[in-house]
């Protein structure tokens, strides 16, 4: 019997799977709920069903059972790092294959305290800091101290610590200390921040690395205990909420004079982040993301369970037969429980590729979501590019107000650096992409945006 | 002469009124008496005076025949119909028949804090041979008036229960005896500060301390409201009174398991059988001290005999209580006397000295500890109950040795402990675990050096509620108001505790989760779960919804008691548990809860009471329940007064009783979310007050607002919540101290 | 405020030539129609009682993973277009399956006629509101037409593009609030009102335009 797979995602991810679906020859059932009505993804799905909410786990599953559905792809965002979600498709009466890591994985490789404890005990660099949380501010003030005098060791120039909440995340319940002097009063006021917000007063001291590049290793694991890599990307180009913008890959400019042994850098992230998948017994498609300094180190920062919205540009320096990989189609096949069907070394990687994010924001604005009418959406299509949009050329189209703006996904692969970020420019300079506000003014995009920042790529930013 | 007749008449015409109001009017053909005595009444002036007086003769032989009938086929239920008529005597009829003066205080009829409620200072004048002498008390008690509506019946609001106990402490102050009079149907069951159940609570704990004697004399003695006023050193029982865990009609309510209306009328009857609570019953239960006799089909308000006999009661009463803290010889003398006229023997003063307000107190324990003991089933060895007195005994003569003489040298140990903290350098921690440590194996303690911090390490738990283990989901009961998705059943009883992770509604647990995921792993050691739950009133069908009971429970009693550690700390609890006749309490649970109680008292150990859920007092066990709020109440008193941390949470429904009495008087107690808390349910809130409650009226929420608890924990923080509680609350009588 | 009565009677006039207003009732989710409790041209009745606490008639069963769910009327009046054919059919989320014919009541046509009256703040964008929770308290306590607001006084929040915006009064002098016309987490259409507010020095005249409708519409 055809395999079925629910699409538990919406926009650009929605098709990309359909798409991985029908090369695959597998059957699909698309979802979606009424404001999304308008989306490509709808319009261009076989097989939908309207639900109430893209995270309401029993319409999903509802949907799966009543379509027979055997596999379940939760795309990025919503609920695909969501646990829960996953160990209940597995465990329930009528399981479902989840398309992505185990539960576990995506649990305890989401926990931060646990990744660093586990990266620690392998032997893996992470940013220094406490492993444990703090709930006593002399052991803060002694630990803060070790730590200061850590940076300082390490040949750091500009030393200073975060004290954050360890229940926290998304910049919430963070501050940042200088010296020893302030760490005291930080510490009492971010305790009692967390047990008000978080009901935790568990407190984690961490080292601020003040310059970085944003490099990220994708890892693809089977169920049979293969592993693979498709390179590094760099992803520093961020919004000031942590939000990638541009992302590249490869992960390193080899051309680019730095002092650095880049390639041997390269060679150890991703020697590190296979090593932590090993270890786990990681499958399915990974994401393991380091901070590298200017000084040469490098540290794991977190590690994403789930296929990311920068996969492409990947799959596309990735060749194998002479042909792109898509990883998505990689991913469905491994959770099928498929075997690799290559090594590593029929891998090879050529020339470079850059993903625009275009989204409706006010980048003056503190980057801020916009709503409102697409009217005109068109480029010029070329060999080298690739648009991955849920948004209609044809007719207007309203952008939704409860998901993140995003409008279109622009991959553009060059032979090389040069040539890559040539084209992106040249794309962002054909592009016609205007729409109003429910005000009737002109609606803003962050196409400037994206054209000035292309030019810092590979550079080390202020984190 | 005719005057006369007429009023023979109308005494007559309403003598027979009561009888057909007490037993209804097919008895004896009492209508057909009544018919014609009005008949007379109306046309009186047309009858001779000889005609009259032959009517008046013959109908009084015939009412003084049916009155004899009628009191001997007298059934409880009639006897409840006594309490509750226009005609029986009230409080303020005793003010002024029994008392030779008295002056009401805080409250004229209606210009009154609350009018049921009435407390005067009144004088008894006690004649020996030919010397007068005067005694002062406090007069507390119920006014149920002869059909004044503001009278509420005599059902005490909450402040009308606080001024009771105001002039208690007055009444202390003075030392002077107390006089009360119950004549009350139940509390009037509001929530307004700080809530009916708080206040009888309030009331219990202080009187279970008060330092003067003090006597009460039930009337009418409806269950909480009742003992708000009633736990006293002698308890008199009016012959025709009633005194009862609940009314018949509540009780059949119950029994035939009504939301709405009346019950029918043959099952109150059979209720009331049932539940004992006669004055002849409470004596042979125990429940009370001594009947005062009345005159067939009960005292009324003109029955001047009565009131006599009442005087020599209360203070023979009031001397015997403060006769035996004086000298048992006396004592002995006194009682053999058989006083029972208003020619007094002897004269004793009422004054008590220190030390004897000390014995008083003594006594009042050892009585209230002995009541309902019959009642414990207990199935064991002579020698095993001989060698567990031994074990405590000695267990209390080794802590006294270990906390008292230690004390003193620990005190400065500690001092120098804290001093070290203080200084706060780096090098504390290596120099002070290693210690603390020594210091812990000194006093005996095996505390880890952990104490102090706040943390306690997440222990993963591989408890499996058997809640969690259907693949279904379920809908927040808020869901609508908040939004909260349908929950996994799996998740919501695994990981969420119970808990929606939306709006944080708590759904109910079974107790079992408790026990697994608070107390530190294999911590737990129950004891006394031979004591088992009984029929001691032989209600009908009890006896097989026990069985029940305990085949689906697998244990004896809706109580459980045990020793636990939580992080460590060493403590003693006990959990009602819903499942067991929702959670109510009997004979069986308020032994154990003394004795766990007693237990924490001599080993100087926290006491945790978990509430799963309780109903109330079981009604099935009548009088012998109620005692239960008394007798726990003075356990609770005598622990918290010895050093003790007592520590009540409540979780999903507690009510009533209970809540009124030793877990009300807890100082520290705190709720769980979505906990309804409170003394009576909507149902019996609308049939007595009439009115509607908001559907968040029994709300933690509300009852934080009010002041009854002192917190709302989350269930998921529980284990954390109480650790922090031992380390935080109690005196420095605690073990771990 | 100027009272235009013309204008009121025309209003009124047009209201009764229709007194109903059609409320859809939909599916909250997917699932399976297992059950209709109601019948065509039943009388159903929204939540009642003192606090609401009594739900309203049950109206039919969706089933979703093994959770029966009883959908209940929010609102009076009488059933219409029952959708027979759904019964133990999958039905999608915000399918309709019934609509509620709901007669206008006193209280809804003087809010109908108010919102011509009234200073109307609404919707900016198609989004979900709720009042700012300091706003909710006072009326909570003091019931509409008593709380006052004045310019910079936080009103609504605004669940917008995943962020929270909030929404405040910006016109000069003391307003009452009077009438709510959205609830809390529903998408309310941009464009659409949220609440009604009445300059205070005007409450006379308001008063008097109700007294009329009520005279009208009894």
């Amino acid at each position: 019997m055809k395999e079925r797979l629910l699409i538990a995602n919406r926009g650009e991810i929605a098709l990309r799977i359909m798409e991985a679906c029908e090369e695959l020859g597998l059957d699909y059932v698309a979802v979606y709920t009424k404001e999304d009505e308008e989306s490509l993804h709808v319009r261009l799905a076989k097989k939908k069903v309207r639900i109430s909410d893209y995270r309401d786990i029993n319409d999903l599953l509802a949907v799966a059972d009543e379509n027979k559905c055997s596999l379940i792809h939760p795309g990025y965002g919503f609920l695909s790092e969501d646990y829960r979600f996953a160990r209940r498709v597995e465990k329930r009466e009528r399981p479902l294959i989840f398309v992505g890591p185990s539960w576990e994985a995506i649990r305890d490789l989401g926990n931060k305290i646990y990744l660093k404890k586990l990266a620690s005990q392998l032997k893996i660099p992470v940013i220094p800091g406490t492993t444990e949380p703090i709930y006593n501010e002399i052991e803060a003030e002694f630990k803060a101290e070790e730590l200061l005098e850590l940076l300082k060791e390490e040949g750091f120039e500009y030393r200073s610590l975060f004290i954050k909440a360890a229940a926290g995340g998304g910049g919430m319940g963070i501050e940042e200390v200088k010296n020893l002097e302030e760490v005291r009063p930080v510490f009492r006021k971010i305790r009692a921040y967390a047990k008000r917000l978080f009901g935790d007063e568990g407190v984690l001291i961490e080292a601020k690395i003040p310059v970085i590049q944003h490099v990220e290793v994708q890892i693809l694991g089977s169920k049979k205990g293969e592993y693979v890599h498709f390179g590094t990307r760099n992803c520093t180009i961020q919004s000031p909420f942590k939000q990638k913008r541009i992302e590249i890959a490869p992960g390193f400019d080899f051309n680019k004079n730095f002092s650095l042994n880049l390639q041997k850098i390269e060679s150890e992230i991703i020697k590190y982040s296979l090593r932590l998948a090993k270890n786990f017994g990681y499958y399915s498609l990974g994401t393991w993301e380091w901070l590298v300094t200017p000084e040469g180190k490098y540290y794991l920062m977190e590690v994403n369970t789930r296929v990311q919205v920068e996969n492409e540009i990947s799959g596309k320096i990735s060749f194998i037969n002479n042909n792109s990989v898509n990883l998505i189609k990689e991913q469905i096949k491994v959770a099928l429980g498929e075997r690799l069907e290559y090594t590593q070394e029929e891998i090879l990687f050529k020339g470079t590729s850059i993903e625009l994010r275009l989204i409706a924001e006010d980048v003056s604005q503190g980057f801020q979501p916009l709503s409102g009418t697409i009217t005109h959406f068109k480029w010029k299509p070329e060999s080298w590019l690739t648009i991955r949009t849920h948004v209609p050329q044809d007719k207007p189209y309203n952008i939704p107000t409860q998901f993140d703006p995003n409008l279109a996904l622009a991959i553009i692969y060059g032979e090389n650096f040069e040539l890559a970020k040539r084209r992106a420019q040249e794309f962002l300079e054909n592009l016609i992409i205007e729409g109003v506000t429910s005000k009737g003014e002109k609606l803003k995009t962050n196409k400037e945006y994206l054209k000035e920042k292309l030019e810092i790529i590979y550079q080390f930013l202020p984190s | 002469m005719k005057i006369e007749l007429h009023k023979k008449l109308t005494h007559l015409m309403e003598t027979a009124i009561y009888i057909r109001d007490i037993k209804g009017e097919d008895f004896c053909d009492i209508q057909t008496l009544i018919e014609k005595l009005l008949e007379v009444h109306q046309n009186f002036y047309s009858y001779s005076v000889e005609e009259l007086k032959s009517f008046i003769e013959s109908t009084n032989q015939k009412i003084e025949f049916l009155l004899q009938k009628a009191e001997e086929t007298l059934t409880p239920y009639e006897i409840v119909k006594i309490v509750r008529h226009p005609q029986r005597i009230t409080l303020q009829d005793i003010l002024e028949n029994v008392y030779d003066n008295y002056m009401e205080l805080g409250g004229d009829k209606e210009i009154n804090l609350d009018p049921a409620i009435v407390c005067a200072k009144a004088m008894l004048i006690r004649k020996v041979d030919n010397e007068l002498y005067f005694h002062q008390v406090m007069v507390i008690g119920h006014e149920k008036g002869h059909g004044e509506e503001y009278r509420q019946g005599g059902s005490a609001k909450p402040w009308g229960n606080e001024k009771a106990l105001r002039y208690m402490k007055m009444a202390e102050t003075e030392g002077i005896p107390i006089h009360f009079f119950i004549f009350t149907p139940g509390a009037y069951p509001i929530e307004d500060y700080p809530g009916a159940a708080q206040q009888i609570a309030k009331n219990l704990y202080y009187m279970a301390g008060l330092k003067v004697p003090t006597i009460s004399f039930i009337s009418e003695g409806g269950s909480g409201g009742a003992e708000a006023i009633g736990l006293t050193d002698f308890r008199l029982m009016a012959e025709k009174g009633y005194y009862s865990v609940i009314s018949p009609e509540g009780a059949a309510a119950i029994e035939a398991n009504l939301k709405e209306g009346r019950p029918p009328r043959e099952l109150v009857e059979k209720c009331a059988n049932f539940l004992k609570l006669t004055s002849y019953d409470n004596l042979k239960l125990g429940t009370i001290d001594r009947i005062v006799p009345e005159p067939p089909l009960g005292a009324r308000k003109k029955d001047f005999d009565f009131f006599r006999r009442l005087k020599v009661e209360l203070i023979k009463a009031t001397d015997e209580i403060v006769l035996q803290t004086k000298s048992l010889k006396m004592f002995r003398k006194y009682v053999l006397s058989k006083q029972d006229s208003e020619n007094f023997k002897f004269y004793v003063d009422w004054d008590l000295t220190e030390d004897e307000r000390e014995i008083l107190l003594e006594n009042r324990i050892k009585k209230y500890r002995k009541i309902s003991k019959w009642a414990v089933y207990e199935p064991k060895s002579i020698m095993k109950s001989f060698m567990e007195v031994g074990h405590n005994l000695s267990l209390k003569v080794k802590n006294e040795i270990k906390y008292k003489i230690l004390k003193q040298g620990q005190k400065s140990f500690k001092k120098f402990l804290s001093e070290l903290s203080s200084e706060s350098s780096v090098i504390l921690k290596p120099v002070s675990d290693p210690v603390k440590t020594v210091y812990n194996l000194i006093v005996g303690k095996k505390l880890k050096p952990r104490i102090g911090s706040q943390y306690i390490p997440e222990e993963t738990t591989p408890y499996e509620s058997p809640l969690a283990l259907e693949d279904k989901t379920v809908s927040c009961p808020q869901g609508e108001k908040y939004g909260c998705p349908d929950l996994w059943v799996p998740d919501l009883y695994g990981e969420f505790c119970g808990v929606c992770p939306n709006c944080n509604y708590h759904f109910p647990l079974e107790y079992t989760w408790y026990l697994n995921n608070i107390f530190d792993k294999g911590s737990i050691r129950t004891f006394n779960d031979e004591i088992s739950s009984t029929d001691p009133l032989n209600f009908a069908g009890y006896s097989e919804k026990l069985r029940e009971a305990k085949e689906n429970t697998g244990v004896n009693s809706a109580l459980l008691s045990f020793e636990a550690k939580i992080g460590g700390i060493s403590l003693i609890a006990v959990m009602l548990i819903g499942d067991f006749r929702q959670g109510t309490v009997g004979v069986a649970e308020g032994e154990k809860f003394i004795r766990a109680i007693e237990i924490a008292k001599i080993t100087r150990r926290p006491f945790l009471a978990l509430v799963h859920s309780t109903g109330g007092i079981r009604i099935h066990e009548g009088t012998l329940g109620v005692i239960q709020m008394p007798r726990c109440t003075i356990a609770v008193r005598d622990y918290v007064e010895a050093g003790g941390l007592y520590i009540v949470v409540y979780d999903n429904n507690s009510y009533a009783g209970p809540v009124a009495s030793f877990l009300g008087s807890a100082p520290y107690q705190f709720a769980l979310r979505s906990t309804r808390l409170g003394f009576a349910g909507p149902r019996v809130i609308r049939e007595t007050t009439g009115q509607d409650v908001p559907p968040d009226y029994h709300s933690a929420e509300n009852a934080l607002k009010r002041g009854h608890i002192q917190g709302i924990w989350d269930r998921r923080e529980l284990r954390k919540k109480i650790f922090t509680a031992l380390l935080t609350m109690g005196g420095q009588n605690l073990y771990y101290r | 405020m100027e009272i235009n009565f013309n204008q009121l009677n025309e209003i009124l006039k047009n209201l009764k030539a229709h007194p109903f207003k059609i409320y859809p009732v939909l599916t909250p989710h997917t699932g399976y129609l297992r059950e209709f409790k109601v019948k065509e041209g039943d009388r159903v009745s929204g939540p009642s009682g003192k606090w609401l606490e009594k739900p309203g008639t049950p109206l039919f069963v969706l089933e979703r993973e093994k959770n029966l769910k009883v959908i209940k009327a929010k609102i009076d009046g009488i059933v219409k277009n029952l959708k027979l054919d759904l019964l133990d059919k999958f039905v999608e989320a915000e399918e309709i399956v019934l609509e509620i014919q709901h007669p206008l009541s006193q209280e809804e046509v003087i809010s109908e006629i108010l919102l011509s009256t009234l200073y109307i703040i609404r919707a900016p964008e198609t989004a979900r509101y709720i009042l700012s929770p300091s706003l909710l308290q006072r009326i909570e306590k003091q019931g509409l037409g008593k709380v006052k607001v004045k310019k910079g006084d936080e009103l609504l929040i605004m669940s917008f593009m995943k962020r929270e915006v909030p929404i405040y009064f910006e016109e000069e002098g003391s307003f009452i609030i009077y009438k709510l016309y959205f609830s809390p987490f529903e998408v309310v259409p941009a464009e659409k009102p949220l609440i009604g507010l009445c300059p205070e020095k005007d409450l006379p005249y308001l008063e008097k335009i109700i007294k009329r409708i009520k005279e009208e519409w009894s």
